[in-house]
């Protein structure tokens, strides 16, 4: 009788949480940002996370929708949305949105491994404060099987750029700082079609802030931590009548953890943007610099193995709106020189430019149609033997279209394809189709398939480093996945099953001298990726995301699985602001060689960060002192074979903002 | 205000004394006077120095943790009795008493006068702590040849 009488309470408390956890946050929830039928989706926290996280007032308008009412016979009441265009165009692809306050805040080191920290089907190595280049480096994003080293299967998208090298056909991981950044949004399964070569895993679309009300904000972060770490970033935001303007500098300064990881980081980036009713001018420029070392396996140290890399991104982004058309013009070149220890020179550049038409036809129809076309080239050279390297670059030009459907209410439909011609590989047809229906309010199910290509790099092809093949032939993949989840007001829930298969996969064997790189056969990934959040159970939020996927034979930093978890709680008390987080990383199953071979420990490491703000509203003054512990535990683990990571190491820092 | 600038300086401490806890290591050459070793190398730290018989590095502060200690090892004995084999060395033979007996005629393509420094690390594995302080002696019976020797090409 006993035991039935507490069965029963316990299922009541279950029930009455249940209800409490699925019901609307209550009056401290921030209202999400409005939207056209069926915009701002993605798996799990996207769009949330913008919303528990507002910018305060940074995002600027860049472009205004217009309904109208579609009833015939009643007056026409013209609704116009100001707001930015959601940073997705494809709302049945599986994302997770990130807000730039977010990665700010974060205390892990560099922006991609935040970003991980999001995702568990993100997988980003580390070694230390920075990423660095060349061998030794870290940094390599996976995302669903597909990336790493080379880390050329991910695209980084910047407002609209793409981001890599020319001659190695990668981001530089170091070169992403968080003070500009508005939102971020990782695309799961790639999306080559509206992004073109290299988005064959994924796509990470940057977008930077703009200020949205007249007048200027400045916000200095100054930091100070373990093994003699500095850091200072200042950036500024502006609107004065048509014009608007953003500027950052950030500088990193460390001594490392070891012999070899000391380097400094340098950025400056500035943008101005003329902004009219109907269209729109910004230019944008952002200079890295970077000076760092392999410090070499711990076993072997290098730390004389030294990299200076200056990088430099332009583009010019021109858009116009009419009253059913957005239209986009961004020409744009990424330039930079690289030197290494051992006489190693190269110079690249990838140059180019697309036009994009966002047309909405009807209510229920918008249709995207743009034209892309790109000319990477490099020169590499030894300044100590002043021996050239042959290589060649090429150029690609495609024509792509995408088709957004809202056949019914609750269900939207995109197709799309991607006509790519490549000066060296010819043509390819790419191609990706979606669904997602939208049950009932908050409950959905999606699914979606896309063909992924990427062409080989100048170094894969020409350079010996550890060696080349220019008989190369481009990688494909074909990405599905299909899942759903559950958004109320405190309770988040998403999984997503996916199946990644690639063709001619580009992979190194052996080392030198006797390495080769070779396309290798069909390989398929099955995986499974899920998230639970609960947000604000009163001043605490939690969030935690799992994956897991059947690597295969190609084990060579690709994990089986990986789980990330966020315990955040926070309280306001009028001007002042005490919060905190604990946040952790587990990773499973890395080895350092293929045929699961040279397995390293899974990874664990947790850090925590607490901090204060103090609200000056009368002087416009904002101070947010702040304290990372980063891996508190003082966990001895590496991403990276014989690559140790830091222990337990501190950042004090104080961000000012007027 | 005594106490403001202890607690000033225990923070400051706190926040830049995660490497200044690390272990200090010293490695000392213990093989035998013939043999030189050359850039040993243990936990992050490497000794770009050449160490004789007897002869003892800095001490560095290197990574806690375990790890072999590794280096490149020159045996001069061997290289010697290599040349005089291989008449490179006028003047030295093989043995006393034969004076006069000339070397054998080995194809020049096949001789070596570079003298060749192999990569060793010892079979023992020692482990560090923060604050430790460890002196570790290479001896002949306690080394192997290393083969994790990472290749020279990268990028």
């Amino acid at each position: 009788m006993g035991i039935k009488r507490s069965g029963w309470i316990i299922a009541g408390i279950a029930l009455g949480l249940l209800i409490w956890i699925s019901g609307p946050a209550g009056a401290e929830e921030v209202p999400a940002p409005a939207v056209p039928p069926a915009e701002g989706q993605g798996s799990g926290f996207a769009g949330v996370k913008s919303a528990e996280y507002p910018e305060g007032g940074t995002a600027a308008p860049t472009g205004k929708i217009i309904e109208k009412n579609p009833d015939v016979g009643e007056p026409s009441i013209e609704v116009e949305i100001l707001g930015r265009k959601p940073i997705s165009k494809d709302k049945t692809e599986d994302s997770t949105q990130v807000s730039g306050q977010k990665l700010r805040d974060s205390p892990r080191p560099s922006t991609l491994e935040a970003l991980s920290q999001e995702a568990a089907d993100v997988y980003v190595s580390g070694r230390g404060a920075m990423h660095g280049v060349s061998s030794g480096a870290s940094g390599g994003i996976h995302i669903r099987g597909f990336g790493g080293s080379p880390n050329s299967q991910v695209l980084m998208v910047e407002d609209g750029v793409p981001d890599y090298q020319g001659i190695f056909g990668h981001p530089i991981p170091d070169a992403y700082v968080p003070f500009l950044i508005d939102e971020v949004l990782v695309i799961k399964g790639g999306d080559s079609v509206l992004y073109g070569t290299n988005a064959m895993g994924g796509a990470i679309l940057i977008r930077n802030r703009w200020r949205e009300r007249e007048g200027y904000e400045f916000l200095d972060d100054s930091a100070f931590g373990s093994y003699s770490t500095l850091r200072e970033s200042l950036s500024m935001l502006g609107r004065s009548g048509p014009w608007d303007t953003a500027a950052a500098f950030t500088a990193l300064s460390t001594q490392g953890h070891r012999k070899g990881m000391d380097g400094d980081e340098t950025i400056g980036e500035a943008a101005v943007q003329y902004r009219r009713p109907d269209y729109l001018l910004a230019i944008r420029d952002k200079l890295v610099h970077l000076d760092g070392a392999d410090p070499g396996p711990a076993t072997h140290p290098t730390p004389d193995h030294r990299f200076d890399v200056w990088r430099n991104n332009a583009s010019i982004n021109i858009t116009k709106d009419t009253e059913s058309v957005h239209l986009t013009a961004i020409p744009y070149i990424n330039f930079g020189v690289h030197r290494l220890y051992d006489g190693f020179y190269s110079r690249d550049y990838v140059g180019g430019g697309k036009a994009e038409a966002d047309w909405k036809i009807r209510r229920s129809v918008e249709a995207l149609i743009g034209l892309a076309t790109e000319q990477v080239e490099g020169k590499v050279k030894n300044r100590i033997s002043d021996e050239k390297s042959p290589v060649k670059g090429s150029n690609n030009t495609s024509l792509y279209h995408q088709l957004s459907l809202w056949p019914v209410g609750p269900i939207t439909l995109v197709l799309g394809a991607r006509e790519f011609w490549s000066s060296k590989y010819g043509f390819a047809f790419l191609y990706k189709a979606g669904g997602r229906w939208e049950i009932t309010d908050g409950l959905f199910l999606r699914a979606r398939v896309a063909r992924n290509f990427r062409q080989p790099t100048i170094r894969e092809l020409y350079l010996p480093f550890p060696t080349a093949n220019p008989a190369l032939k481009p990688e494909f993949s074909r990405n599905w996945d299909f899942g759903g989840g559950w958004e109320s007001g405190r309770l988040e829930i998403s999984c997503m099953g996916y199946v990644s298969e690639a063709d001619n996969l580009i992979k190194y064997f052996g080392v030198w001298p006797s390495a080769e790189v070779v396309n290798i056969d069909h390989i398929t990934i099955p995986g499974v990726e899920a998230s639970v959040g609960l947000k604000r159970l009163g001043p605490v939020s939690l969030f935690i995301t799992g994956d897991w996927q059947d690597i295969g034979r190609y084990t060579r930093q690709n994990p089986d699985g990986k789980l990330d978890f966020t315990l955040e709680a926070g309280k306001d008390f009028s001007e002042h602001f005490l919060g905190g987080s604990l946040s952790g990383e587990w990773v499973h199953g890395l080895y350092m060689a293929d045929y699961s071979r040279q397995p390293i420990n899974d990874v664990f490491t947790m850090d925590l960060a607490f901090r204060y703000r103090y609200d000056l509203r009368e002087r416009g003054l904002t101070l947010e002192p702040y304290l990372f512990l980063r891996n508190f535990l003082d966990r001895k683990y590496a991403y990276i074979k014989d690559y140790p990571m830091p222990g337990f190491n501190i950042l004090i820092g104080l961000k000012m903002e007027i | 205000m005594l106490r403001r600038k202890l607690i000033w300086m225990f923070i400051l401490i706190v926040i830049v004394g995660c490497d200044l806890a690390y272990p200090e290591v010293a490695v000392v050459n213990k093989t035998n006077k013939y043999i030189l070793l050359k850039n040993v190398s243990f936990k992050g730290c490497i000794w770009n120095t050449v160490l004789a018989y007897g002869e003892a590095t800095s001490p560095q502060q290197c990574l806690p943790g375990e790890d072999k200690v590794h280096f490149q090892k020159f045996d001069a004995e061997e290289y010697c009795q290599e040349q005089v084999k291989d008449g490179t060395i006028n003047g030295l033979c093989q043995c006393e008493g034969s004076e006069g007996i000339t070397a054998p005629v080995i194809d020049a393509g096949l001789i070596n006068v570079n003298p060749t420094w192999f990569n060793y690390q010892t079979i023992s594995i020692k482990h560090v702590g923060y604050g430790d302080f460890k002196v570790y002696e290479i001896t002949l019976d306690d080394i192997e040849q290393d083969f994790s020797t990472p290749g020279p090409y990268g990028h």
